[in-house]
């Protein structure tokens, strides 16, 4: 009797501890995604604030790592850019389904996430200046008889929720089952189980898989054309020039290139430098 | 305020993607019935199992336990994410059953019944075995004393006293399996949240999140009251001095 009765008292201790370990981590988040809505007066001032981003992580190479110790291509690029801006940047892992709800919602001031600057984002969020041109890949299993996206069709697909690879899928492979997953890495895992004979995913995300995985390689590149951005909220006119000066800041003093190429083991293409983006 | 009520309560959002929604509800529900199905067979069978007396079935018992016990400890998310991701490597298995395209439903239909069945089976054998354990051991006793053999006491004595308490826990159940089969989503099952969150990615609103809830409330609204109605009828055949129906 006496004996469960201590078992009981030290597991509701332990339920109890749990919870407070719990909290105090609910807790950090909190502060620093209200110190996103208190930053829209600050961020006039840039006053060394810390800038808070929010971002998918993980999404390798462009953002990865566990809290407090992110990298990646977008975290280091965003670093570089908080820095001439005088602050710093601290980062917020999210779902990129609700990433621009968030942001326009004052969640965080900023997002970069791997983000396609789209019209229809552009009605949610303002982006800045692109910072990275991407293409999409198809990734296939190694030895695959899939050389291109037209061979995918009629056949079951991968893409990431939410994402124009997604978008993609959709409008050229009709006759595909095609599957959202959560999470890129969900869909890339799936192409190497065997589930799914296609993954319709950005460029350097297939570049990586393939790379740190093996057993997966690229059939096709299919360039769209697209940009990223970094996106705030519509209306935060000050601070979306401050990180399109810091962004050119870093472009003009060969960071951004030591960035690309420490990431993407290639060099930037030319008109990254040259693209400017009209913001509406 | 307005905003809220425009991001979450978009009647307009609802009714444009309403058959949408639907369609993945259905996938809900028919994951639902067949997962029922399999985890009622599954959890007697466990609690069954688990009732067997004597030495020579301990170690049948221990494992039964144990099983009981870990699923019922590991986040079904964890277990959908590790039968749908490794199963489809266990190379000795043939690829159909491997990467299951059954009755024209695709493999993470089929990693999903399976994950929920384990999980579920653990979950009902514990009802089952409340109920058996509230019949009273008198009971039991008696038929062993007229001469029954174990099976025949727990057949005709035991298990028909055990079902009459057990349909109102086990309903309750069978309500957190419905809400529970949204977490196929995860293995990109085109299920209601699957197809409403992709919803939202496109159209910036969530309301067709709130729409897929409202699906279910439909379902599991009335099936909550249905259980006060069980509880209360059992209790009124228990309570002394009450009517008590026949048959």
């Amino acid at each position: 009797m006496k004996k469960t009765r201590l078992a009981a008292i030290f597991a509701v201790l332990l339920l109890a501890l749990a919870s407070v370990a719990v909290a105090g981590c609910g807790g950090g988040g909190d502060s620093t995604s209200s110190g996103g809505g208190g930053g829209e007066t600050s961020s006039e001032s840039g006053g060394g604030e810390p800038l808070s981003v929010g971002s998918d992580i993980p999404y390798p190479p462009f953002e990865q790592g566990k809290p407090g110790n992110y990298t990646g291509f977008d975290i280091e690029l965003m670093e570089a850019i908080a820095e001439k801006m005088g602050r710093k940047a601290e980062f917020q892992d999210t779902s990129f389904e609700t990433i621009f709800r968030d942001v326009a919602q004052g969640k965080f001031e900023a997002v970069i996430s791997a983000a396609t600057i789209t019209e229809e984002r552009e009605q949610a969020v303002d982006f800045s200046n692109p910072y990275y041109l991407s293409e999409q890949a198809v990734l296939v299993k190694e030895g695959s008889d899939i050389k291109s996206l037209k061979d995918l069709d009629g056949k079951t697909v991968a893409a990431q929720q939410g994402t124009t690879g997604l978008e993609l899928a959709k409008e050229e492979l009709g006759g595909s089952e095609i599957r959202p997953y959560p999470e890129g890495p969900d869909a890339v895992n799936a192409l190497k189980a065997g589930t799914v004979e296609g993954v319709i995913i950005d460029a350097p995300v297939a570049q990586n898989a393939v790379e740190k995985s093996g057993g997966v390689e690229i059939a096709e590149k299919v360039p769209t054309e697209e940009t990223y951005g970094i996106a705030v909220a519509q209306g935060e006119t000050e601070l979306l020039e401050e990180i399109n000066k810091a962004l050119k800041e870093v472009e003009q003093e060969g960071t951004y290139k030591t960035i690309y190429e420490k990431w993407f083991h290639l060099e930037p293409p030319k008109e990254i430098e040259s693209e400017t983006h009209e913001a509406e | 305020m307005s905003e809220f009520f425009h991001q979450y309560f978009d009647f307009t959002v609802m009714g444009d993607h309403f058959s949408e929604v639907l369609e993945g509800f259905f996938k809900n529900l028919l994951l639902f019935a067949v997962v029922v199905l399999l985890a009622l067979l599954w959890g007697l069978i466990l609690a069954l199992i688990r009732q067997l007396p004597g030495k020579k079935f301990a170690p049948l018992r221990f494992l039964t336990i144990a099983y009981i016990d870990v699923l019922r400890a590991i986040p079904i998310l964890i277990i959908l994410l590790l039968i749908s991701g490794g199963i489809p490597y266990l190379e000795f298995i043939p690829k159909d059953i491997r990467i299951p395209h059954w009755f024209g439903q695709p493999d993470p239909f089929w990693y999903s019944v399976l994950g929920l069945t384990l999980v579920y089976g653990a979950y009902m054998a514990e009802v089952y075995r409340a109920g058996i354990e509230a019949v009273p051991g008198g009971q039991f006793e008696a038929a062993r004393s007229l001469g029954m053999s174990y099976g025949k006491a727990m057949r005709h004595v035991v298990v028909p006293q055990a079902v009459t308490k057990i349909p109102a826990p086990m309903l309750n159940e069978m309500i957190s399996l419905l809400k529970d089969t949204t977490l196929a989503s995860v293995v990109a099952l085109g299920e209601a949240v699957l197809v409403s969150r992709e919803i939202l990615a496109e159209s910036f609103n969530s309301s067709a999140v709130i729409l897929a809830g409202a699906m279910f409330l439909v379902i599991t609204l009335p099936a909550a009251r249905l259980v006060d109605v069980l509880i209360k009828r059992n209790q009124a055949k228990v309570t002394r001095g009450a009517h008590i129906e026949v048959g």
